[in-house]
């Protein structure tokens, strides 16, 4: 009986297995028979072997060097947020939740330039620097403005997961704690962390992946001067219109996602083993 | 003390998340053209923006897809994370493993591979590829929000519910469905602004005359954003936090605390059921007025055009004259135009490649010869630049001229002091970081040739190594690599030299009047755009009819008037009331400064590979 159920409960997966196959793994498919042949559909792993230019490896290393700092300043910020908003009552915390997501109902691509007027050189932020008699900022174009525009960007898809776990976590368990005499930051370090694991884990994948493959922030916040990975792919496809090697760079770029995977899987089960 | 902190740290966060906001609202009561230039307050975009039927158009195609995905995207989403849930760990694990896929992968894979997906099938890309495509990358979302939330749930309390005799499908609602609500409808969110803010995977899988609000503004991106966006942006953002703060201040907030938890759910269904109502409406407007517009089954011609290349005027005068329909669509860069043509995915009409495009298109017959009968009005076009059009099209049975000009020096008379004639002027060291370039493989590298004294057709590996380490050496010199903003940065003072189309120049000055356009004595780069018909065209006819249209006379002013490039249409050049500007040394540059200019031509397939390989050492450098 109980088995039945299980089953009738998995075949609730059925459809978007169906769907993962259509629109996932037949596309990605395509992208390994394309990073494997030359245009006359003849093996090759030259594709692959691009990537060991000096310029492609530059420009890998550039992307996970920049994301994983993004990551890293993304989680700093995003905790205690999480942690705040949890502090809410019930009532306004779901509205202070939708004012993270409010900016990204206006277009991405817009937010992205209206950073440029921001940190342009007679842009919005200097001039008010200069009113004050500050040094100015000269950040755009640089790598740091590309590290900027990430966390702008990325920051919700940590805050949300992180938030999501919290405000599950039972009370109780904190209050219990606290009744066998653990100070603050011992509840925090050996509840409130171990529990809020699979929403860290989940907020650094959504963070550090579109960050890493990601070209139009690059491309204008960092005034073109600053290539990563997810640009040298993107030319390959635009400009190159090669097909071939584009999809040769996707696939080692695809290697280190799935290191990170493998990462995350890893921790993640260290999660559910302290969790329920 | 702890609560100040709190609110403070709350309040940084808010500023960081809300300046571009704040920033992109103030533009829109911006009276000036650009971004770049405060011109005094205006409420005019509001008023335009409603009658900007292209725009609406998009908008209502955004928020259909969005609300359409993520709506499918929580159903299919939502049931695969608890039948996931359920099963052995082994067999979970990998199913996970897909699901990171199109998180995990870059989008612009995600859209590439969608794409050949559908080209492979032959499902002509349009409206339902983009859904699609949305609800692939929307899933996820939802399966890893409502996850941690399952994970959560305490199996003991559903187990109950069934052995108090509760039905599966009863007890997963009553017990199960609240635990997890948070999850899903956080879910359906992030669906839904994903779907909102996405731009590449839409920008790949989408077919002509749909647009989004991303693809539109992307194909504004080129020529400076039009001042209606921000008010659209403003507008939605502004309606979204008024239904928030609505919602919120609903009674239910003072009332006792034992109702509150009771209220909760209906306070949920509130805030989540009004908004979605109000989508509907928009919905169900949006799909009347797009089938008001779009599907008619009238004649029609698909044009692809670069981006604010035609004055929009041009194309209502059409459709207004002959009744054929125009599906308007645009590009890039010829770099982008050239995939979508050659995989034959989208049966254009008529396309505007340049000079060196139009010679590979020919080459790997792409293109339909022209049938002059139906274009008299091609005797408009200057002899001269139908003989220049014979570097690329031979015979001239491809292509008409639209546009033409220069490639050229804009400086800033206030940053400059020495009049400037040379290219060396970008090799200057007391110009550090007040130089702009331009960030396209052949115009970058054709500048430099120029300055060697190479033709800027070179395949000459030992003339193309000497160009790199130059563009290399002057890299640390340069601001920015730009294509369309150079206008937009050499208005608002942001630079003191820029490589610039002479299209752009004349426009630029008329907003800032200390630029200044030059030829440099070492010669330059001279384009023509011209109008082509792909093969796979199915209304060559209509197509003929809309070339011949632009060719007419006064069309052609208008376009001038409106696009400030370059018109090889004599006649029209002839209307200019402007004597200035008919004899403007910029649009119509003496005989002796085009002398000095080549024209680019396909390379072959081998030589554009390593340009594209010499450019990103530059790039990576």
């Amino acid at each position: 009986m109980k088995n039945k159920r299980k089953i009738y409960k998995q075949l609730l997966a059925g459809p978007y297995l169906l769907w993962s196959i259509a629109f996932i793994l037949i596309p990605l498919f395509m992208i390994v028979y394309y990073g494997l042949t030359t245009s006359d559909n003849t093996f090759t792993l030259r594709n692959i072997a691009q990537i060991t230019t000096d310029e492609n490896l530059k420009a890998l290393g550039l992307a996970l060097l920049l994301s994983f700092i993004s990551t890293v300043i993304c989680l700093i910020l995003a905790y205690p947020l999480a942690m705040i908003l949890t502090s809410f009552n019930v009532n306004q915390s779901s509205f202070v939740v939708l004012i993270f997501i409010l900016p990204m109902w206006m277009n991405f691509l817009l937010r992205t330039l209206a950073w440029q007027n921001l940190l342009e050189k007679n842009g919005v932020v200097n001039t008010i620097l200069n009113a004050l008699h500050l040094p100015t900022l000269n950040i755009i174009n640089t790598p740091y403005a590309i590290i900027l525009g990430m966390v702008y960007n990325f920051l919700p898809f940590m805050v949300l997961p992180i938030y999501n776990v919290l405000s599950k976590i039972d009370k109780d368990v904190v209050h219990a704690a606290q009744d066998l005499g653990a100070n603050s930051i011992q509840t925090f370090m050996r509840i409130i962390l171990p529990l809020s694991v699979p929403g860290i884990i989940s907020g650094i994948t959504m963070v550090f992946v579109p960050a890493l493959t990601t070209f139009v922030i690059s491309d204008l916040l960092g005034g073109s001067k600053i290539l990563l990975i997810g640009n040298v792919i993107e030319q390959e496809f635009k400009q190159g219109s090669n097909w071939h090697v584009g999809s040769g760079l996707s696939l080692v770029m695809m290697v280190f996602i799935i290191i990170s995977m493998a990462l995350i899987a890893k921790y993640d089960k260290e999660g559910e083993g302290s969790g329920f | 003390m702890k609560k100040f902190i709190q609110r403070f740290y709350l309040i940084l966060i808010l500023i960081l998340l809300y300046s571009p906001i704040v920033t992109l609202i103030v533009l829109s009561f911006n009276n000036s053209k650009t971004r770049a230039k405060w011109g005094g307050f205006t409420v005019k975009w509001y008023a335009s923006l409603f009658q900007n039927q292209d725009i609406m158009n998009a908008l209502y195609t955004t928020l259909i897809i969005a609300f359409a995905s993520a709506f499918l995207a929580t159903i299919i989403g939502t049931a695969a994370a608890i039948g996931i849930q359920a099963m052995r760990k082994s067999v979970r694990t990998p199913i996970m493993a897909v699901t990171n896929i199109p998180m995990l992968n870059a989008d612009i894979v995600t859209g590439i591979s969608l794409m050949l997906l559908f080209v492979a099938i032959r499902f002509s890309l349009g409206f339902t590829t983009i859904l699609f495509a949305h609800i692939t990358f929307n899933i996820p979302y939802v399966i890893l929000s409502v996850m941690p939330k399952l994970k959560q749930t305490n199996k003991a309390t559903y187990e109950a519910a069934l052995d108090l005799g509760a039905s599966p499908i009863y007890a997963f609602f009553k017990v199960v469905f609240p635990d997890i609500f948070p999850g899903i409808s956080s879910g359906f969110l992030l669906a839904f602004t994903m779907s909102l803010d996405d731009f590449i995977i839409t920008h790949f899988t989408k077919g002509p005359g749909v647009d989004t609000l991303s693809t539109k503004i992307y194909g504004e991106v080129r020529k400076g954003i039009k001042p209606e966006m921000y008010a659209l942006s403003t507008l939605l953002f502004v309606s979204v936090l008024l239904l928030l703060f609505v919602v919120n201040l609903s009674p239910s907030d003072k009332e006792n605390k034992k109702v509150v938890k009771h209220r909760k759910q209906k306070q949920f269904i509130f805030r989540r059921l009004v908004p979605a109502l109000l989508l509907l409406v928009l919905i169900g407007g949006g799909i009347f007025y797009g089938r008001s517009s779009n599907l008619t089954g009238k004649e029609q011609v698909i044009v692809y055009n670069w981006g604010e290349y035609m004055d929009p005027e041009v194309l209502d005068l059409f459709e207004e004259e002959t009744g054929i329909q125009v599906v308007y669509e645009e590009f890039e860069t010829n770099e982008i135009m050239y995939p979508k043509i050659q995989s034959g995915a989208i049966a254009y009409d008529v396309v505007c490649p340049s000079d060196y495009m139009i010679q590979r298109m020919i080459e790997n017959n792409l293109l339909a010869e022209l049938n002059y009968d139906n274009i008299p009005n091609a005797k408009n076009i200057g002899e001269t630049y139908f003989i220049q059009s014979k570097q690329f099209d031979p015979e001239n049975n491809f292509s008409i001229p639209y546009c033409w000009g220069t490639v050229g020096i804009l400086y800033n008379k206030t940053m400059v002091e020495e009049p400037i004639d040379s290219w060396s002027v970008l090799w200057d060291e007391q110009y550090k970081d007040n130089i702009l370039m331009q960030d396209s493989v052949r115009d970058a590298f054709g500048v430099t040739l120029k300055y060697l004294g190479y033709s800027l057709n070179s395949t000459d590996l030992d003339e193309l190594e000497a160009a790199k380490k130059l563009l290399i050496e002057q890299k640390p010199l340069v601001q920015a690599y730009v294509i369309d903003q150079v206008r937009d940065k050499m208005i608002g003072n942001e630079a003191a030299l820029g490589v610039i189309y002479s299209g752009e120049a004349i426009y630029t000055q008329w907003e800032n009047e200390n630029l200044e356009y030059v030829i440099p004595k070492e010669g330059s780069n001279v384009w023509i755009d011209s109008w082509v018909i792909p093969k796979n065209s199915k209304n060559k006819e209509n197509a003929e009819a809309f070339i011949n249209f632009l060719c007419r006379a006064d069309i052609a002013k208008m376009n001038f008037d409106y696009i400030t490039y370059s018109t090889p249409n004599d006649a029209a050049r002839d209307l200019i009331e402007d004597e200035a500007l008919k004899n403007s040394p910029i649009a119509f540059p003496p005989k002796e400064d085009l002398e000095r200019c080549e024209t680019f031509s396909f390379l072959g397939d081998e030589n554009d590979a390593l340009y594209n390989r010499l450019w990103r050492e530059v790039k990576s450098n």
